[in-house]
């Protein structure tokens, strides 16, 4: 009797029970595959200890000289350097957002109601959505010069894909019933957009974009090392010629400044939530 | 009428202090832009006189000269797609490091990640110094770009895979930590329970109570980093850390726009497959959760 309890408990449960052997033997495989690809990736990219072990050494001692941090009488430079850097990444999301205000409208599910678009429109920003800001930098300046333009360009580009679909999404997620309820009192369409939609997605807009004002002003300190101005140029170069101290000091002053904007920019969005 | 000259009152003042309020943060918003724009010289710098015709050129620059008779020729004859993507094998190498660059870092940062979350979790760690400290360690590490880590570990590792390895393994145990203590902490502890009324073991309530709940989330997580780590080696060779980023400088440097939107595109296309295999495998493990 208990034995037919028991099967009838594994048929309608069977990983509750333990499943079978086949079932075990086929996750003890995929385990060993996984162990064994890992394996094999770590041999091809050459992650030996001995060069782990020498690196770590040598990092050992760039750190000793980064001690004390100093700012090797640049600080003037250095700030104005920091301001670039926060200028291009402000200047690149809100370019970012206004070009992703009109594609994220197109985007949206509920104001293009065909199907076939939609999904190509979706696929083309997904594509390039994964492209980061520092590979569109290179690019661009080499092809509009040296300076922060092809920076501010960059991030703006490796931005709007990403942007435009959050947007899309915010739209879909709004509620249909206060725009209804502002059409029903007979405004203008300008009107129900105003104060039927405007209230809903604005916020979560805005809080998507200072998400994307932090993480631009994270990327944009390597744009210099492409030679797109603000702080990476700074850095590299100091990395170039061994100054570590001066590194450890621009690297710590710059954390600083991050954690600094991220902590305003939370609590403007937790303001907007 | 005196409650409603009131009420009229109050709707004055406070649409009054509303106005206001918008019509500061407008203004500071402008000024910031504004020094945004002026410092970061977008209007002033000099690209070269005319700018249309400069973005014009650079576009004709960037699209590959390809002949429509000869498309499917080999790489010495000009216009054919082969002698678009004249490196091709040497492309796919480089990318396939990149792929592999991105999932040993992402198993590194993930197994990391996970000791971590187990000293930051208050359900887990009672130490309160403990969690304080390794949560601390994590911000910082997740304020830290990571192509500045990349710069730093290029200077002691050396030109390779293994500076950009340890570069992406390091940012992911930054943001896996939290969210996987995140995780943890909200395990739900009615059914640890239960398996302890019905007296199992240790190793079991684990397995069959911690693990169902939390390996899925970690694992979505972890697929989630997987793909931003992709992008993030492709990017990762420009300084020197190993991947197909190194062929993206080369491009540059010999000014071949058109080799660029090769590369970017194959770069582009990796990023796409990755996506697609690990949202597939996340569905799945989502739609397993539930099945136990």
């Amino acid at each position: 009797m208990s034995r037919e309890i028991q099967a009838r408990a594994y048929l309608a449960a069977p990983a509750a029970m333990g499943g079978s052997w086949s079932r075990r033997l086929k996750t003890v495989g995929l385990t060993l595959f996984a162990v064994a690809a890992f394996a094999v990736m770590c041999i091809d990219l050459k992650l030996a200890p001995e060069a782990l072990l020498a690196g770590m050494d040598k990092f050992d001692r760039l750190a000793a000289s980064a001690f004390p941090p100093s700012d090797g009488g640049d600080l003037p430079r250095i700030l104005k350097a920091l301001a670039e850097t926060f200028a291009m990444a402000f200047a690149g999301t809100v370019l970012a957002a206004l070009a992703a205000l009109p594609l994220g409208v197109l985007g949206a599910k509920t104001v293009v109601g065909q199907p076939v678009l939609h999904f190509a429109f979706r696929r083309v920003l997904d594509w390039f959505r994964g492209v980061p800001a520092l590979v569109w930098a290179l690019i661009l300046v080499s092809a509009f010069g040296l300076g922060p333009f092809g920076g501010v360009i960059a991030l703006a580009l490796a931005d709007v894909p990403s942007l435009a679909k959050l947007f899309s999404e915010a739209i879909e997620n709004s509620d249909r019933r206060p725009i209804d309820g502002v059409r029903a009192t007979g405004a203008s369409p300008l009107m129900v957009l105003r104060y039927g939609l405007a209230p809903q997605v604005t916020p979560v807009m805005a809080s998507q974009v200072l998400f994307f004002l932090e993480s631009n002003f994270r990327n944009a300190a390597v744009l210099g090392i492409v030679g797109a101005g603000g702080i990476g140029f700074e850095l590299e170069e100091r990395i170039r010629i061994f100054a570590f101290d001066q590194v450890f000091f621009i690297v710590g002053l710059y954390m600083v400044c991050v954690a600094v904007l991220d902590t305003f920019s939370q609590r403007i969005r937790a303001r907007l939530a | 009428m005196n409650a409603v000259a009131e009420f009229e009152a109050l709707r004055r003042r406070t649409l009054r202090r509303r106005r206001l309020e918008s019509l500061s943060g407008l203004l500071v918003f402008s000024a910031i832009l504004l020094i945004s724009f002026q410092r970061s010289q977008f209007f002033s710098s000099d690209i070269g006189g005319d700018p249309l015709g400069r973005i014009g050129d650079f576009l004709t620059r960037m699209i590959p000269d390809l002949q429509g008779e000869v498309l499917l020729d080999d790489r010495r004859t000009t216009g054919s797609l082969a002698w678009w993507f004249y490196d091709l094998p040497v492309w796919l190498k480089l990318g396939w490091q990149t792929v592999e660059m991105a999932v040993v870092a992402t198993v590194l940062g993930a197994v990391g990640g996970l000791l971590a979350s187990f000293l930051c979790a208050r359900n887990l760690m009672p130490i309160a110094a403990v969690r304080f400290s390794v949560r601390r360690m994590l911000e910082a590490i997740r304020t830290l770009p990571d192509l500045v880590l990349a710069l730093l570990l290029v200077a002691a590792f050396g030109v390779g895979p293994l500076a950009g390895v340890i570069t992406l393994a390091i940012s992911t145990m930054g943001s896996l930590g939290k969210l996987f203590s995140e995780i943890n902490e909200e395990v739900d502890p009615r059914q640890l329970e239960a398996m302890e009324a019905s007296g199992v073991g240790l190793i079991a309530k684990i397995r069959y109570g911690v693990i169902p709940q939390v390996l899925p989330n970690y694992a979505s997580y972890a697929l989630i980093r997987l793909e931003g780590n992709l992008a993030g080696a492709a990017a990762l060779g420009i300084v020197g850390a190993g991947g197909i980023g190194i062929e993206l400088q080369r491009a540059i440097t010999y000014t071949e726009f058109d080799t660029y939107l090769a590369i970017l595109l194959l770069i582009v296309g990796m990023i796409f497959l990755i996506d697609m295999a690990s949202e597939a495998i996340r569905h799945r493990l989502i739609g397993l959760g539930e099945a136990r």
